[in-house]
């Protein structure tokens, strides 16, 4: 019964349909407006319940042509890059942005097959500099300047 | 102000060296971004609102309008060196000008093209000054049940014209309506779906949806891709010369497609890549020998250039006049005017006359940078498709995050970035498009917010609707776009 991708789908939007109608139903209520905070959500909630509903009756499209087809490599470094992004976001403020962007960029790009150490080490020191200096200097934008407080 | 001085006043903006300065930058970046197959003009411009933070609104618009056509006019380049279109708009450019590259005349091609997006875009640019001035002072008389008609046909029209199914479409729609009702309701003061985290009191940001739904996402593709895709470049590009019967042979479909283009960007829901194919397949069919084309006809080339171009301009048309996006791509540049504190609209025109002249005269300035960055220089720039794919994947992450940091200074959002660039990447991968998200996205509060007010003026009544003729027609429309394609059995096939 799970086979087709449609099914799937839409069982997995059921499952959002109705939490988010659960939470609709629980907004506390205000006595006068003619619009609550609760209706749209709660048209919403049903309109997603039943748009997943059609789907799940329909057949899935032939899309053989056109389908991508993830082999494990693909996979492993789409994670591992999915990985850098979160450490990047864990040490922005800590380490700061200068020094963690330039880490990024070098590993990411590594990660990905690039082969040219020092091209890439030339990309990745440059290009986070010109941005610090454009955002900090130009646009009065403050970066995280973490352990190279003093620069 | 008058309406003369109002022009004029644009035009001092347009042409002073800031304008011109950053129309450049606009239209360049636009190029660049266009032409790597993969990024699509919603990342171009949702890449570049971060550095127009602080701007003055109008540069901002100037710069990131120029981004959006200047990625129209870029993308045929890829479409007709590498058979990879940059954007979805020039996916029928492709069809005529890959063939022409393929029999040594990729310079004659890539000229045609230049020439003929710069017929569109400027004719366009001249049809967008005549008429969105005219809308606007149609829409002065629209109260809160016309706007909320209105949007709602707008989001009805792009999910019935984007790709693919219609109820997956319309589902992207509602996902989209969700997040935005995320936050504080504005009216009532109650926080909606925050879940007690503080960070989402103000709602969900909406470069960091952009960004993440489009540019993360396409960039996930690219990773996956990057191994596959080992695309020949045209290295020999060939004279650019035209000779006078190649022009000959544009002038018919230039001239039909401008303006046919620029209608079908005007309707909502419609725009670049839409207009298009619909050119293309249009002088297919009024041609003489229509199985000249997909083998390099000048006239294959022609017309969805021309098209995508004139409806770019055209696209402009309800966003100006009517503060309503018509297209996920105009979706972002609504919500970048929102970021700067301006809400276009009928009153922009009378109240920021400097804005709504400034961007438009800015685009004939575009336009002509745009031919020379397109014409005598672009075996220059088309060396960037050249740039190693895990170089510009690392890039485009970086300016993502940097994007999202410097406008929320707060990591919170940034994993939200993440979160979006996943869903972004899972919707795609099971088919469902993300222009009617973003779109839902953007109009999500406006739409209460008329509704309520449509509701208020009436004491709670429905009936008001009935009593507008014109919130009638837009309603009976939106409704119509969602009708009609459940009957229509095979989709439109190009």
């Amino acid at each position: 019964m799970l086979k087709s991708l449609n099914r799937k789908i839409a069982i997995l939007l059921w499952i959002i349909a109705l939490a988010y109608l659960f939470f609709s139903f629980n907004l506390p209520a205000y006595p006068y407006v003619p619009v609550d905070s609760d209706v749209l959500p709660i048209i919403l909630g049903i309109l997603l319940f039943l748009l997943a509903a059609i789907l799940f009756f329909m057949k899935d499209e032939v899309v053989d042509k056109k389908k991508v087809n993830i082999t494990q490599s693909d996979l492993f470094r789409l994670l591992s890059v999915l990985f850098l992004i979160v450490i990047y976001v864990i040490l922005l403020e800590i380490v700061g942005f200068l020094i963690i962007t330039i880490l990024f960029i070098f590993f990411c790009s590594y990660v990905l097959g690039y082969q040219k150490h020092i091209v890439n080490l030339l990309t990745s020191v440059l290009v986070p500099l010109t941005f610090y200096l454009l955002f900090t200097k130009l646009l009065q934008i403050k970066l995280p300047q973490g352990v190279l407080s003093f620069f | 102000m008058g309406g003369f001085e109002g022009i004029l006043s644009g035009f001092q903006v347009a042409f002073s060296w800031e304008g011109i300065v950053f129309v450049f930058i606009g239209v360049l970046a636009g190029t660049f971004i266009g032409m790597l197959p993969g990024l699509g003009p919603i990342s171009a411009i949702a890449v570049m609102i971060p550095i127009s933070y602080g701007f003055d609104p109008t540069i901002a618009l100037v710069m990131m309008a120029g981004v959006y056509y200047g990625a129209v006019f870029g993308g045929s380049t890829s479409s007709i060196l590498l058979n990879a279109p940059g954007i979805s708009g020039t996916v029928a450019t492709a069809f005529d000008g890959h063939p022409m590259a393929i029999q040594g005349k990729a310079g004659k091609a890539l000229a045609i093209a230049a020439i003929s997006s710069f017929i569109g875009g400027t004719f366009g640019v001249i049809l967008l000054m005549l008429f969105a001035p005219m809308l606007a002072s149609v829409a002065i008389a629209f109260g809160p049940p016309e706007y909320f008609a209105l949007m709602f046909l707008a989001l009805t029209a792009i999910a019935s014209l984007s790709e693919g199914s219609l109820v997956k479409a319309l589902i992207s729609g509602v996902l989209g309506f969700m997040f935005a009702t995320v936050g504080i309701d504005s009216q009532t003061g109650t926080p909606r779906f925050t879940f007690g985290n503080a960070n989402l009191l103000s709602g969900i940001e909406f470069l960091v949806i952009a960004l993440g739904l489009f540019a993360l996402a396409e960039v996930c593709f690219l990773i996956i891709n990057s191994k596959k895709e080992n695309k020949e470049i045209q290295q020999n590009i060939g004279s650019l010369k035209l000779s006078r019967s190649d022009f000959k042979e544009m002038k018919g479909p230039a001239t039909r497609q401008s303006l046919l283009g620029f209608i079908i960007g005007v309707l909502p829901g419609a725009g670049a890549t839409i207009a298009s194919f619909i050119g293309y397949i249009f002088e297919k069919k009024l041609s003489k020998n229509p199985e000249s084309f997909g083998k390099g006809s000048i006239k294959g080339l022609t017309a969805p250039e021309t098209a995508n171009n004139a409806a770019t301009s055209g696209a402009f048309v309800p966003l100006l006049s009517l503060g309503i996006p018509g297209s996920g791509t105009t979706a972002v540049l609504l919500g970048a005017l929102l970021v700067l504190g301006v809400q276009p609209g009928p009153l922009l025109f009378e109240e920021h006359p400097t804005l709504f002249w400034g961007v438009i005269a800015s685009m004939y300035i575009g336009n002509v940078f745009l031919l020379i960055l397109n014409l005598p220089l672009i075996p220059y720039i088309a060396k960037i498709l050249l740039i190693p794919r895990p170089l510009l994947i690392s890039l485009v992450i970086t300016f993502c995050m940097i994007g999202v940091y410097a406008i929320s200074f707060n990591t919170f959002d940034l994993y939200l970035l993440l979160l979006f660039g996943v869903i972004g990447f899972f919707m795609r991968l099971v088919h469902f498009p993300a222009p009617p998200f973003i779109l839902s996205f953007i109009l999500g509060g406006m739409i209460e917010q008329s509704l309520r007010q449509t509701l208020t003026i009436s004491n709670g009544s429905l009936g008001i609707f009935l009593e507008r003729p014109i919130a009638i027609i837009f309603l009976i429309l939106a409704i119509l776009t969602i009708v009609i394609p459940f009957f229509r059995k095979k989709p439109i096939e190009p």
